[in-house]
């Protein structure tokens, strides 16, 4: 085939590609799709699954500490969550990375070295146990409103892992309101314990949905995602949203939001608020965070510790 | 076949909620064996569903159609002749000599036995 009829083969494919995707078609993994589609969804799903991976273990700090039996069984169970859901996205960024021959190896190997980002609040300490709570209560918050908006995302594996996800974070969305709801009804420590916690992730919290443009970082992977109907709305968007969801029910509780800036614009219709501070989202996410490389370091030593169960299982037939 | 030697081997994950109804597709995941993928099942997607069985399959046991094959699949909309709906003129005729028509839902409500009414 010359190169001529190769690019008009390439156009046509692309042609058919944009117009199931405008029908509502679900793209499958052994389907014909663009390089920049399959690129944008690698980078998407392996940073989301790696962040579910990375996101179990601040809360896992918090199992042996949980101040009761019962609290210890709801955390373990989200944590055990958590984890499943690494799986499954971990799966779906797995076959799209198979024509380039990569496999978990490479995705644990890109993680240590750094290629491969994780989530900004994750790489955030989780001092108290208001901080767990909050984890569960706004960091799933946050999440469950990413996540909802890439539900009927035009790649099936991704929107079919998607669904199973959601359905689970609305557990995580209970058990953290769970937590908080004991603590905002609790002794006046408690109730400051609480306040705190909301001081001190407030601004990771704005900063998990992204900046709002590529000014801020150098590059945005948003307008990709939305042209090819990965997802529907923009970072800013969901932002908003969060502040719509979240604000009236923080404040029902009598808690105080550590921006004196926040308000509602009747106008215009959204949301006015303190920009975090994005030079340290930025560097927050090059894994220069507070807890950045401790968290990296346990995944390195728990990987490299069981090397020898992997290599043991590698038989050549099963 | 050859197989390289390595740890993630993929398997495809099924399972059935009740003794009575169908295998359904759950979702993939890599283990080194069935017996390490059976427990990896479970613990990914069984956590808290009802489930009666299930089943592993390794992913290269699985025969596919290719992207070519699934365009085939297409059906015309020529085949009246298979379904009820090219039969449809018969409600007509029954009615004629006033009978019901023996329809889907008629049919299939037999199943709770005869009822003599």
């Amino acid at each position: 085939m010359s190169i001529l009829e190769k690019e008009l083969e390439e156009h046509e494919q692309l042609e058919q590609f944009m117009a199931r995707i405008e029908a509502g078609d679900k793209i499958e993994a052994d389907d014909w799709m663009p390089e920049e589609y399959r690129i944008a969804l690698i980078k998407l799903i392996s940073m989301h699954g790696i962040s579910e991976i990375m996101g179990a273990l601040p809360e896992k700090e918090w199992v042996p500490k949980a101040p009761s039996l019962r609290r210890k069984l709801g955390i373990m169970a989200k944590v055990q969550d958590e984890m499943g859901h690494g799986q499954l996205l971990l799966r779906v960024a797995e076959d799209l990375l198979k024509p380039y021959g990569k496999d978990r190896d490479d995705l644990m190997q890109d993680l240590f070295t750094g290629k491969l980002k994780f989530h900004n609040v994750f790489h955030m300490p989780a001092k108290t146990w208001a901080d767990a709570g909050l984890i569960g209560w706004l960091v799933d918050g946050a999440a469950i409103i990413t996540q909802t908006n890439m539900l009927n995302s035009s790649y099936g594996p991704y929107s079919r892992a998607l669904h199973r996800i959601c359905a689970e974070e609305v557990f995580h969305a209970h058990h953290g309101e769970s937590i908080i709801m004991a603590l905002a009804e609790g002794t006046e420590e408690q109730r400051q314990m609480l306040q705190e916690s909301l001081n001190e992730w407030w601004e990771a919290l704005l900063m998990f949905f992204g900046p709002a443009n590529s000014d801020t970082t150098g590059s945005s992977k948003q307008d990709i995602t939305i042209k090819y109907k990965i997802r529907t709305s923009t970072n800013e968007e969901l932002r908003q949203s969060f502040f719509t969801k979240y604000v009236p029910r923080i404040l029902s509780l009598g808690l105080t939001i550590p921006d004196p800036t926040l308000r509602f614009d009747e106008e215009q219709k959204v949301w006015i608020y303190q920009q975090p501070d994005w030079s340290k989202f930025k560097q927050i996410i090059m894994n220069n965070g507070p807890r950045s490389q401790a968290r990296l370091n346990l995944r390195r030593v728990s990987y490299e510790t069981n090397a020898w169960v992997r290599e043991a299982l590698s038989a050549a037939a099963i | 076949m050859e197989q390289k030697k390595t740890f993630y081997h993929e398997f495809e994950v099924f399972s059935k909620r009740t003794p009575s109804s169908p295998f359904q597709h759950q979702f993939s995941l890599l283990a080194p064996n069935a017996e390490m993928a059976m427990i990896m099942a479970q613990e990914n997607f069984m956590r808290r569903e009802p489930v009666a069985d299930i089943w592993v399959v390794q992913r290269e046991h699985i025969q596919g159609l290719t992207r070519e094959e699934k365009v085939m699949l297409k059906r015309l909309d020529n085949k009246e002749y298979r379904e009820t709906k090219g039969y449809g003129y018969l409600k007509k005729k029954w009615r004629y000599y006033q009978q019901k028509m023996f329809d889907e839902k008629e049919i299939l409500s037999w199943s709770g036995g005869t009822k003599h009414d």
